[in-house]
């Protein structure tokens, strides 16, 4: 994938939907008119530093992309956290958070709805209110540490278009796929992004096994942990740490992508490993001390809980393992494929 | 939950901190003059048909300098208003989208024009 590619397939991924192919493609012979321009003014093909600087004089691609947004939302409080071009991507984050927190919640209601437990409208409601208060706390934070990066550098950022593969339709009229692809230099705003969320993802651990509400609901009252989840804690929270020290280390090194990439294979290892440990568990919940002695009603909400929790499990391990063979895929044909890229000059005059 | 609702949930009142020396405050004010003149300008040069690059460049030469992140937003919008018209076409083995001014768009202009020499003759006159 050369440079122009790369920096549309940024800019695209932050357009509004209806029109990205649209503004790609006029955005694309923008480009290559210039390039061709500069090509006939010096007589001879454009260096890759060349190009690398027009595409800088464009600007940052979010924010390129963020003109095309007619709406003017952002979030303030008194002065402004998230603006207009982080707006969109900082609702799609929170939507899914929050409707995956209550998909959670909801599975968790249900289950004890089926077992016969007695579900009060308040629980329901005091549950989805403080997760939809630390959701909103933490991504609002998250986003706005974010902005103010953005804000007060402007200009750093660089061409990496990794993000989902985009059908394109660009100048040429025909198809031209833009898969997903190891660029030559990892963002500096995706390493922080990972190094905020794992530790983020810290804290909570930390808190869950000292709270159990935080995951279990009120159904913390009569339901526990089961211990293997003690076992893999240490495993997990090593994990965690060992991508805040990958995503410290690209943060220097952004250039070291083969390093992320093997050191993302053997992190992708040590996550399936404890999928499998949490499997050959047989039980994730079981009824709290207290409960116990109560009613057999707990014993069947907790019986119901592990077998949804084991479908769940079960899934993520399938889908885990076909992530790790496409990665390692990846990592064997990168050499190769990084070889046959074209040269944006070759392209533009005339493919 | 619809993005309107946690938007309005979440969204306080934005305020704007003014620029606090007069520099940044003489290019706020400039980039505004020149935001109300740009329309005027690309409408002016859309009385011949272009395609974004070379109506970039016309401007750039004219001293109306736009960045593209400007430009191509500013044309999509005169086009759903109907000022514009545009289309696909095949030129130099490419495909290049042409715009050019709508018959509502000529009307406009020749509106604008005419209030453009108003201020222009009012502010001569207070100078």
């Amino acid at each position: 994938m050369d440079l122009v590619d790369r920096y549309l397939k940024t800019v695209a991924k932050a357009l509004p939907e209806a029109q990205r192919e649209d503004i790609i493609r006029e955005l694309s012979e923008d480009i290559r008119s210039e390039m061709e321009d500069k090509q006939s003014e010096q007589g001879r093909a454009l260096t890759e530093a060349e190009q690398q600087a027009l595409l800088k004089q464009r600007g940052n691609p979010l924010l390129l992309a963020a003109h095309y947004h007619q709406d003017d939302r952002r979030v303030a409080f008194g002065r402004q956290l998230i603006g207009p071009v982080l707006f969109p991507f900082y609702i799609k984050v929170l939507s899914f958070n929050l409707g995956l927190t209550f998909v959670v919640i909801g599975t968790i209601f249900l289950a004890l709805s089926l077992s016969g437990q007695r579900v009060g409208f308040n629980d329901i409601f005091s549950t989805c209110l403080l997760q939809l208060f630390i959701q909103l706390g933490v991504v609002t934070l998250i986003f706005s540490l974010i902005e103010r990066h953005l804000t007060k550098h402007p200009d750093r950022w660089n061409l990496s278009g990794k993000c989902g593969s985009v059908q394109l339709d660009i100048g040429t009229g025909k198809n031209v796929s833009l898969p997903i692809e190891r660029s030559h230099q990892i963002s500096r705003f995706e390493s922080v992004s990972i190094m905020i969320a794992s530790a983020v993802a810290l804290v909570w651990m930390t808190e869950v096994r000292s709270y159990q509400f935080l995951i279990l609901g009120p159904a913390a009252a009569f339901l526990k942990l089961a211990p293997i989840w003690y076992q893999v804690y240490f495993p997990i929270v090593l994990l965690t740490v060992m991508e805040i020290v990958r995503a410290v280390i690209n943060l220097v090194r952004p250039d070291w992508t083969l390093f992320r990439a093997v050191y993302g294979v053997f992190v992708h290892c040590g996550g399936l490993a404890i999928v499998y440990a949490l499997i050959r568990a047989n039980s994730w919940v079981t009824a709290t001390d207290s409960a116990a002695g109560g009613a057999s009603g707990y014993a069947h909400a907790a019986q119901t809980v592990n077998q949804w929790t084991y479908y769940g499990l079960l899934v993520t391990a399938i889908f885990s393992a076909v992530m790790l063979i496409v990665r390692v895929t990846r990592l064997i044909r990168q050499p190769r494929r990084g070889a046959a890229s074209p040269r944006v000059a070759e392209q533009a005059n005339g493919n | 939950m619809t993005t309107y609702t946690v938007y309005h949930t979440v969204c306080g009142i934005h305020c704007m901190t003014p620029g606090t020396n007069d520099h940044d405050m003489f290019e706020n004010l400039r980039l505004e003059l020149r935001r109300g003149s740009l329309v005027l300008a690309v409408l002016t040069a859309l009385r011949k048909e272009h395609y974004g690059y070379t109506l970039r460049k016309t401007l750039g030469e004219q001293g109306m300098a736009i960045d593209e992140g400007t430009l191509y937003p500013l044309l999509r919008r005169l086009e759903s208003q109907g000022l514009l018209l545009s289309e696909w076409r095949e030129e130099e083995k490419r495909n290049k989208r042409f715009y050019r001014l709508s018959a509502g768009g000529k009307v406009i202009l020749k509106q604008l024009l005419a209030e453009w020499q108003s201020i222009n003759s009012s502010l001569n006159g207070m100078l």
